[in-house]
């Protein structure tokens, strides 16, 4: 190797190394300084459902800035109006639930025990004898240790709401900018693969969370039209759950619905009841699968049922239900990035 | 000497030229100072060194290279099917304001034809198919003018490959 090529060669190795350096560092940062990593999830949730409006004001005209600062004052003005209208009645719901919630449990249990002793009748105790009460326990645990929780889990999720908007507003801004400065740090001879990379991972995340999004809001949407026509309690919790856990695909679904069917069995509903109850949820369910899915989900990175599951005990394994959530994004990323790195392998060089 | 606005200026300068070296562009012809502004600010500006490689041939390309400042030189490479030896053989040099890498642009599965390496100490304004979506995303009628043009380039390509083929098949024996 002559001495300029021996020269390339250690020059695009620093380059390497800044830039791996600084998606650590980035990394590090999110991981470390509490509360940030979620924010910046949410706020990349928000960049991605944003930015269709922001590129569209753009295209008709207006500068960068004013294309970013009106869909945020427009969000800002509707988020506050929801709010004002609907966290009230959330909150109460949310009170109204952790007070009651050791009458649940104790009916949870019961109903368990009941259950446990139909099935003893007809096999042997697979759980043990005591599975309910150890139950019973174990719920009223995991209540009274999140009840403690509350005050600073409801001041993180204000420090994410306020930190949410603010990253959001920049990476619309000046995200481009600061992605094309962190690729000058590439060296020549990855730059064209990592762009490239790039712009695929950034477009299918795009329609990956726009769609998830949509599906949520639909979800969520019927299940509490449904529910307050039927006048169940705690109506716009439920839904909140629902379309929470909406975003997780296959298990998602039944985890959601699985209070209000808890809810309802310890009420004593009737047969009738349950049966408007799985109607409701099978409703918004069947309205995702044959309508939202095939229009909006087409484009999204296809993962076998497999992969999903595996990737949601990983997910949750790692960061409880936030790594639920964002595990199947976090996962189809990575899908994005092997294929093509194994196509810059196998196809790229000569 | 100030060296705060001595920056200032250079900066400016700099941000003058590249303007200019894309308004000088085929590609780029047609587009307003407004629509330059938006390109200047989603090209991609790439130093090389002499000898140092932009592109092999048989790589996966995903756009062009303007040449803003030095030399380029190309090379194709053939391998005997009967020895397996390679043989490289150059086959031009561009020069400041040539552009090489175009068909990448609109080509899915392209492949250089081509191996590119600086021949002297290069920039380059790197354009690839990601920036053309932007651009034609945040500003279709700059996406337009471009690919129009693109259009123009490439049929002038294959305006002249045909020619040179009809030329050769001329000199085939009938």
């Amino acid at each position: 190797m002559t001495p300029l090529l021996a020269a390339i060669e250690r020059e695009r190795r620093a380059k390497l190394f800044f830039f791996v350096g600084a998606l650590i560092l980035l990394l590090g940062v999110l991981s470390l300084v509490q509360n940030m990593l979620v924010s910046f999830i949410l706020a990349f949730v928000m960049y991605y459902l944003i930015a269709p409006a922001v590129d569209f004001l753009e295209r008709r005209g207006l500068r960068r800035l004013w294309a970013t600062v009106i869909p945020f004052l427009l969000i800002l003005i509707l988020a506050t109006s929801l709010g004002v209208l609907f966290f009230p009645l959330f909150l109460s719901q949310l009170q109204t639930l952790v007070k009651a919630a050791p009458q649940y449990i104790e009916s949870a249990a019961a109903l368990m025990g009941r259950i446990e002793s139909q099935i003893s009748r007809y096999s042997a105790v697979v759980a043990g004898d005591d599975f309910h009460l150890g139950l019973q326990q174990r719920l009223t645990d995991w209540v009274s240790t999140n009840a403690e929780h509350l005050p600073t889990v409801i001041s993180g999720s204000l420090t994410v709401i306020l930190l949410a908007p603010f990253f959001a507003f920049f990476m619309l801004l000046d995200g481009r900018d600061f992605m094309r400065r962190l690729l000058g740090l590439v060296p020549n001879s990855l730059f064209e693969l990592i762009l490239n990379l790039n712009h695929q991972i950034s477009s299918q995340m795009g329609g990956f969370i726009r769609a998830r999004m949509i599906e949520s809001l639909v979800v969520g949407f019927i299940v509490w039209v449904g529910l307050v026509m039927m006048g169940f309690p705690y109506a716009l919790l439920l839904a909140v759950i629902a379309a929470l856990l909406n975003v997780i695909p296959y298990v998602g679904p039944v985890v959601g619905a699985a209070p209000a069917f808890l809810i309802a069995l310890v009420n004593g509903a009737t047969n009738t009841e349950l049966l408007i109850l799985l109607t409701i949820y099978g409703t918004a369910q069947a309205i995702d699968a044959m309508i939202l899915v095939p229009f909006l989900v087409a484009k999204i990175v296809d993962l076998h049922p497999v992969t999903v599951v595996l990737a949601i005990l990983m997910g949750a394994q790692l960061g409880g239900v936030v790594g639920m959530i964002i595990c199947i994004p976090v996962f189809s990323a990575l899908k994005v990035t092997t294929i093509a790195i194994y196509r810059h392998l196998t196809h790229f060089r000569n | 000497m100030n060296f705060q606005w001595d920056n200032l200026f250079r900066s400016s300068a700099r941000e003058q030229k590249l303007i200019s070296k894309l308004r000088e562009n085929m590609l780029f012809k047609d587009l307003s100072t407004r629509e330059l502004r938006l390109v200047e600010n989603i090209v991609n500006i790439r130093t090389y060194r002499p000898g140092e490689v932009v592109f092999r041939q048989g790589d996966a390309g995903v756009g062009m290279y303007i040449i803003s400042k030095g030399m380029v030189n190309i090379y194709t490479e053939a391998v005997d099917a009967a020895t397996t030896e390679v043989s490289t053989s150059q086959v031009t040099s561009l020069r400041e304001g040539d552009f090489f890498g175009d068909l990448a642009l609109v080509d899915p599965g392209n492949r250089r034809s081509a191996s590119a390496v600086a021949g002297e100490e290069t920039t380059l304004i790197g354009f690839f198919k990601p920036d053309l979506i932007e651009i034609a995303d945040r500003n279709p009628t700059a996406g337009v003018k471009i690919l129009l043009r693109l259009g123009e380039v490439l049929g002038v390509r294959l305006r002249e490959t045909t020619l040179k083929i009809s030329e050769l098949k001329k000199d085939l024996p009938a």
